[in-house]
């Protein structure tokens, strides 16, 4: 290929050349010529895929072409709360422009990952995915991101419904205790009405903005991450100040409301061409499963690690 | 049997069933569904084979405002893995194993020592019920792979064979920030633009020695792939990226290709 990028020697050209990519809203030239090296078919393709899912691979047409991944490490200087939404956007945007270097269609797989290092004030926002190419269809400029495993994807698409995306809703807010409210030291069973209400309006701020969020990609989400926080600040002489915080996150999907006969690139839907879609297609059955482990739409095993102290609450 | 086998190992790996000793036992840490599949797969688990190796990992100072790779360690969590896999083929061979499922790659802290790791290899020798040798990897010796029973036999059915585990290390030192960036940033959400192309640069580098690893081994591609963070013995702000998967080839041919059916898909009533 003539337009091969300019692959930059030793750490200080890499260095260079990846911090004028990001700002730039590029990839780098090093991750560039190994996912066009690939696309090209010079090196092996590479996928965080399970064998089973190469399956899918075969009966669906979806073909990997690289493990790809970006970050974008955040400093809250401002807020930690705010934080969370640019980094995870950042970083999609990233993923994104990888999996376009790839000729991908979609991203398949993603996980959202940090890793530990504590540095003062600051987290690093890490997507890592497979880009893969869905036969019969040109490469897209706005690939699909899909939180989902391959398998889980092709479950969704079968019944006409398409993960597109992550959205975000992340709130904090302060709260001064002026008037003691929430000093019940002598009191009996009673809500603390105080705090019940600040909790109530940060959550439903963060729901607001995810549903924001989420409409611009789809019409729906699935699998939310619930991370709330709350702290008590005092300081002598000073009324209590709490800080609360939430964030929200999920995995979009486009479900239409009509039913109409899906178009794939693997053939006519199997209900036939000209009546309306049954909303999932396939007969139930039982079945044995050889395959014991869980699914990340049902939160085993942990699909991400960032928010690993209360991802009880849900997953992705 | 190759010399640098230890004679207790030896000895049993001379209990286990091979085509000489077909009394003998076999070894295995599969499943109930694992031993099943591998079965359907037509192969027979022989025995488990392991290789340790306890590794004094050298010293190496990052310094405290640069990004760097830190090649004397990524060089040590390299070389250490790659001994004990290699000790682990050893064996395998010895049993006469055609390939080594499941194989699991642990790495353990030697409390007394921080230099001390400890790397621990241990998998499944399988050999093909027919005694077909063309499972084997490209020189020869048993094919090795991390994925489980289930994931080999479903590997198997999608048109491929595993060939070789292949893996890329970086070790890498994020750099501190300095005192006047901090200032700087005071009061607004900002990228840390250094950090962020540490992390390209270092996930980058464990990638690329994947990869090459994979094309070395004349593979089509590779599957399973993680890409994982961690930080064994180090101090703070160094960081191992490591990169792991399944090298695979396409079967030469194909295993009743016209029985392959379409996957079924499961809508769980379970969870």
């Amino acid at each position: 290929m003539s337009d091969e990028p300019d692959v930059p020697e030793g750490h200080e050209a890499r260095t260079a050349d990846i911090e004028a990519a990001l700002r730039a809203g590029r990839v780098p030239s090093a991750t560039l010529a190994r996912l066009e090296a690939v696309r090209a078919g010079r090196s092996p393709w590479v996928a965080t895929l399970t064998p089973a899912e190469l399956l899918a691979v075969r009966s669906h047409g979806l073909r990997p072409i690289a493990a790809i991944a970006a970050t974008c490490w955040m400093y809250y200087g401002w807020s930690w709360t705010e934080g969370h939404a640019q980094g995870w956007q950042t970083a999609l945007n990233r993923l994104k422009e990888e999996a376009i270097a790839a000729g991908a269609n979609v991203v398949l797989d993603v996980k959202m990952r940090t890793v530990p290092l504590g540095v003062e004030a600051s987290m690093d926002f890490t997507l890592i995915g497979t880009a893969a190419r869905v036969e019969g269809l040109p490469p897209s400029d706005d690939p699909i991101v899909a939180t989902v495993p391959a398998l889980e994807f092709v479950k969704l698409l079968e019944a006409d419904i398409v993960p597109t995306g992550i959205a975000v809703g992340a709130q904090f807010d302060w709260l001064n205790d002026w008037y003691g409210s929430t000093n019940q030291a002598f009191a009996g069973n009673v809500e603390t009405t105080v705090l019940s209400q600040f909790w109530e309006r940060i959550r439903q701020r963060a729901h607001a903005e995810l549903r924001r969020n989420a409409a611009a990609q789809g019409n729906g989400v699935l699998a939310h991450i619930n991370f709330g926080q709350m702290f008590k600040i005092e300081a002598s002489g000073q009324a209590p100040r709490f800080l609360g915080r939430q964030i929200v996150v999920a995995t979009t999907v486009d479900a239409p409301k009509s039913r109409k006969p899906a178009n794939m690139p693997w053939g006519p839907p199997p209900w036939g061409e000209s009546k309306a879609r049954p909303a999932v297609p396939h007969e139930i059955g039982m079945a044995i499963d050889l395959h014991a482990g869980g699914t990340s739409l049902s939160g085993r095993p942990r699909h991400h690690q960032s928010y690993a102290s209360n991802d009880r609450q849900g997953a992705i | 049997m190759p010399n640098d086998i230890p004679a207790h190992a030896r000895e049993r790996l001379k209990g286990l069933r091979t085509a000489a000793h077909e009394t003998g036992v076999f070894t295995s840490d599969f499943s109930v569904n694992e031993f099943l599949l591998v079965r359907k797969a037509n192969f027979e688990p022989i025995g488990l084979c392991m290789g340790t190796c306890v590794y004094h990992v050298g010293y190496q100072f990052g310094s405290w405002t640069k990004n760097q790779e830190m090649e004397v360690l990524s060089k040590a969590m390299y070389h250490a893995r790659e001994l004990a896999m290699t000790r682990m083929r050893a064996e395998a061979t010895a049993m006469g194993a055609d390939g080594i499922v499941g194989v699991k790659l642990t790495i353990k802290r030697l409390e007394w020592d921080e230099h001390l790791l400890e790397f621990i290899a241990i998998g499944t020798g399988v050999v093909h019920g027919e005694g077909h040798k063309g499972f084997r990897a490209h020189d020869g010796g048993p094919f090795t792979s991390d994925l489980s029973g289930q994931d080999f036999w479903s590997l198997l059915h999608a048109g491929y064979r595993p060939v070789e585990m292949v893996m890329g290390s970086c070790v890498y030192h994020v750099a501190h920030r300095g005192m006047m960036a901090g200032l700087a940033s005071a009061g607004r959400n900002v990228e840390l633009e250094n950090y962020t192309s540490a992390m390209y640069e270092a996930r980058e580098i464990a990638v690329e020695r994947m990869q090459a690893e994979a094309a070395a081994a004349h593979a089509e591609g590779v599957v399973g792939v993680d890409i994982h963070e961690g930080s064994h013995v180090w101090k703070p702000h160094v960081i191992e990226f490591f990169a792991i998967g399944t090298a695979v080839l396409p079967l030469e041919q194909e295993i009743a290709p016209e029985r392959i059916a379409d996957p079924i898909l499961v809508l769980s009533v379970n969870d």
